[in-house]
């Protein structure tokens, strides 16, 4: 299994830096970034598997973060944190294709059993891509040789 | 208002509910009062003057027949016929037939001597030269005179024409009995007092008086009575024993006798007497009524006002309250948003020492101590802490929050026994009497079930508190009611506990208002249980006595 990649996206440089010296201290590679921009920035650089995003935050705030990670990197998870208990703001994330929704103040923990549960599904997926791709391959060789050639 | 301007408010409606009425009353009553005596006294009046003229027409036509009497004899017979004593006394007796009247009768010769007579008196042979009513028979050829005694010394007058032959004058003259003439002008009888008279230009009493005055008397009342005048002359005027009489006045026989018909003003106006008596009965009877009527109308207004007074300070007093709620929703929930960033920070740094504690203790780089376990126990302490303001946080975002509800019909028959299942055991504990009651008649209402739950069990829950908190473990009483009121529905939870005070009772919807000690409560229960009831599109109210138990009242509409 590979290892499992996170991002925090707050606006709360402590919580960010905090969050990722418990997340490292667990064994977890963490990333931070403090808007959304910084973070659909990051997504470009790096492989990240799982994004935990703060609903409100200054500039580019959540819901307009989630839409555009899931336009550039549809694979990537997303979960919603969020200060605000109305119901509403995590259930219009979900319909952007978050996965999963926090509410602050939330336990370490429970954000982790979270991501990894993302990190499960989004495996899965990768797992499916593969056989799908396997079995295309598996199909023809001939194929797989004129693709390569086409490639 | 206060309550001194409604005592104001009330004596200026009973001032004007007595007024306003009682003018036009009093108006009626005096103006009817005024009438009736004026017509009265004009009824009285003329009915006097009727009688006056009634009697003079009787009176003149008896002298008239008398004239005409002797008249016939005078022209029938010649002198000296008449002077026969016995054709004289054919001819009186005749006479007498005619009319009892008639007292004697007797022939005069010019120089008044008195040639014949018939008649119970001696009277042949006396000369009545100087007498009075001869000199004026003589002058007027007939005469009527006053009463008088004469030579026979009772009181009389004579009826006497003068006949001419070619060679000489003589004299009949008919004496007439008073008496008869007094019970002709007497008859006359109105009411008790009414009475008729004649006065001579002297004012001396031609008839008798029945009220007293004897024959030729003089009449000292009224001397007013003899001014001339023409026709009937009416007019009140006092008697000297100081009583009113209504007089009503006419001359006869040439201006030479008064016919005065009067009656006593109070003896006419008897009616009047008890018309006055009527007036006053009514009065005070009308004035009494209109009294109550006004006291009890005011009563009434003034109630009825201070019922809507009431309301509507109530009303206001509510919106005022679900104004600052919103105001305080609306804080609240940013408030709680800003909290809760930098709980999440405490939160993860209290993550971080645990995280790196557990290592270090791993790692054998920290001993187990008592110091260590007290740092355990602060950073658990840390972790409780914190979530408690996350609670607290989570609890007025809920306030303030418009979470998507799910009305569905709910059976209050069916779904508060389930309700107050949830509390009965707690109750049971306690030693409170649970009382359901819910009409049969109660419609279904479109709300949401667990919010309506969640509403109710709090207000059970405060009940449950607030009952032990007076009675201790025995004593208490709760009740849950639920009935149709006028389109909606009212579901009331009434206690027996220690109530609310005036001073909270306008504050316990506001969020973290509570009366409990610190721990017990967040004071978010009924903050939310407001919010909600107010989202259904419900009242929710409550009504408390300290010391003696609160009511909360939720109306919410009924279905369809």
């Amino acid at each position: 299994m590979r290892e499992m990649k996170i991002m925090l996206v707050d606006d709360e440089e402590r919580f960010l830096s905090t969050t990722e010296k418990v997340l490292s201290r667990k064994g977890y590679d963490a990333l931070t970034a403090a808007s959304g921009t910084e973070a659909l920035e990051k997504l470009k650089r790096h492989t990240i598997h799982v994004v935990i995003l703060d609903v409100k935050m200054p500039g580019m705030d959540g819901i307009a973060t989630l839409k555009e990670i899931k336009k550039l990197f549809p694979l990537v998870e997303v979960i919603m944190l969020t200060g605000h208990a109305t119901v509403d703001s995590a259930v219009d994330g979900l319909k952007s294709g978050a996965i999963d929704y926090v509410m602050k103040p939330c336990d370490i923990d429970d954000l982790l059993e979270k991501a990894e549960e993302a990190f499960e599904k989004r495996q899965r997926l990768e797992e499916k891509i593969r056989m799908a791709q396997a079995r295309t391959y598996m199909k023809s060789p001939r194929d797989i040789l004129k693709q390569t050639e086409e490639s | 208002m206060k309550q001194g301007d409604y005592k104001r408010l009330s004596l200026k409606i009973l001032a004007s509910m007595i007024l306003v009425p009682v003018v036009p009353f009093v108006l009626v009553v005096f103006v009817s009062f005024h009438h009736f005596a004026g017509s009265l006294q004009s009824t009285t009046i003329s009915s006097l003057i009727r009688i006056v003229d009634d009697h003079r027409r009787t009176i003149e036509l008896f002298l008239t027949e008398r004239k005409t009497d002797l008249q016939f004899v005078a022209d029938s017979f010649g002198f000296d016929d008449l002077t026969r004593p016995a054709l004289l006394q054919e001819v009186f007796r005749n006479l007498q037939k005619k009319s009892v009247a008639f007292v004697d009768l007797g022939i005069f010769d010019e120089s008044g001597v008195h040639i014949a007579y018939s008649g119970p008196y001696e009277l042949t042979g006396k000369v009545y030269r100087e007498a009075e009513w001869f000199k004026e028979v003589i002058k007027k050829g007939y005469y009527v005179s006053d009463v008088f005694l004469g030579y026979r010394q009772v009181p009389h007058f004579v009826v006497a024409l003068v006949k001419k032959d070619k060679d000489r004058a003589w004299v009949i003259r008919a004496t007439i009995d008073t008496l008869l003439f007094n019970d002709i002008v007497e008859k006359a009888r109105i009411g008790k007092t009414g009475e008729s008279y004649i006065l001579n230009k002297d004012g001396l009493f031609q008839t008798e008086r029945r009220s007293g005055g004897g024959l030729m008397e003089k009449d000292t009342d009224g001397m007013a009575n003899l001014l001339p005048h023409q026709g009937t002359r009416t007019f009140v005027e006092k008697d000297v024993a100081g009583e009113t009489y209504l007089y009503a006045t006419m001359w006869l026989k040439d201006n030479n006798w008064l016919l005065v018909v009067r009656q006593e003003k109070a003896d006419a106006f008897k009616a009047l007497r008890s018309a006055t008596y009527m007036v006053i009965l009514i009065s005070i009877l009308g004035g009494f009524t209109i009294v109550a009527m006004a006291f009890y109308m005011t009563n009434r207004i003034v109630t009825e006002m201070r019922r809507i007074d009431e309301e509507k300070s109530r009303l206001s007093q509510q919106l005022i309250v679900a104004g600052r709620l919103a105001e305080i929703g609306e804080m609240s929930a940013g408030f709680a948003h800003e909290i809760n960033n930098p709980l999440q920070i405490i939160r993860a740094e209290q993550t971080l020492i645990e995280t790196i504690v557990s290592e270090m203790k791993e790692q054998g780089e920290l001993k187990e101590s008592e110091e260590m376990e007290e740092i355990e126990d602060s950073l658990r302490q840390i972790r409780v802490q914190t979530d408690r303001c996350g609670g607290i946080t989570q609890a007025l975002l809920k306030f303030a929050r418009e979470k998507e509800t799910a009305p569905a019909a709910v059976d209050l028959k069916r779904f508060l026994p389930e309700v107050i299942g949830l509390v009965i055991r707690k109750a049971d504990v306690e030693g409170i009497d649970v009382q359901q009651v819910v009409s049969d008649d109660i419609p279904l209402i479109q709300v949401d079930a667990s919010q309506l739950q969640q509403v109710l069990v709090n207000l059970l829950n405060n009940a449950i508190y607030a009952i032990v908190e007076q009675h201790g473990a025995a004593g208490g009483k709760l009740e849950i009611s639920a009935k149709a009121a006028g389109g909606r529905v009212e579901i009331a939870v009434t206690d027996n506990g220690c109530g609310i005070s005036p001073e909270n009772i306008e504050k316990i919807f506001a969020p973290f208002f509570t009366t409990k000690p610190v721990g017990r409560g967040t004071g978010l229960g009924l903050s939310v249980c407001y919010s909600i009831i107010e989202k259904m599109g419900g009242i929710f109210g409550v009504q408390s006595e300290e010391g003696r138990g609160a009511t909360f009242t939720i109306h919410l509409p009924a279905e369809g």
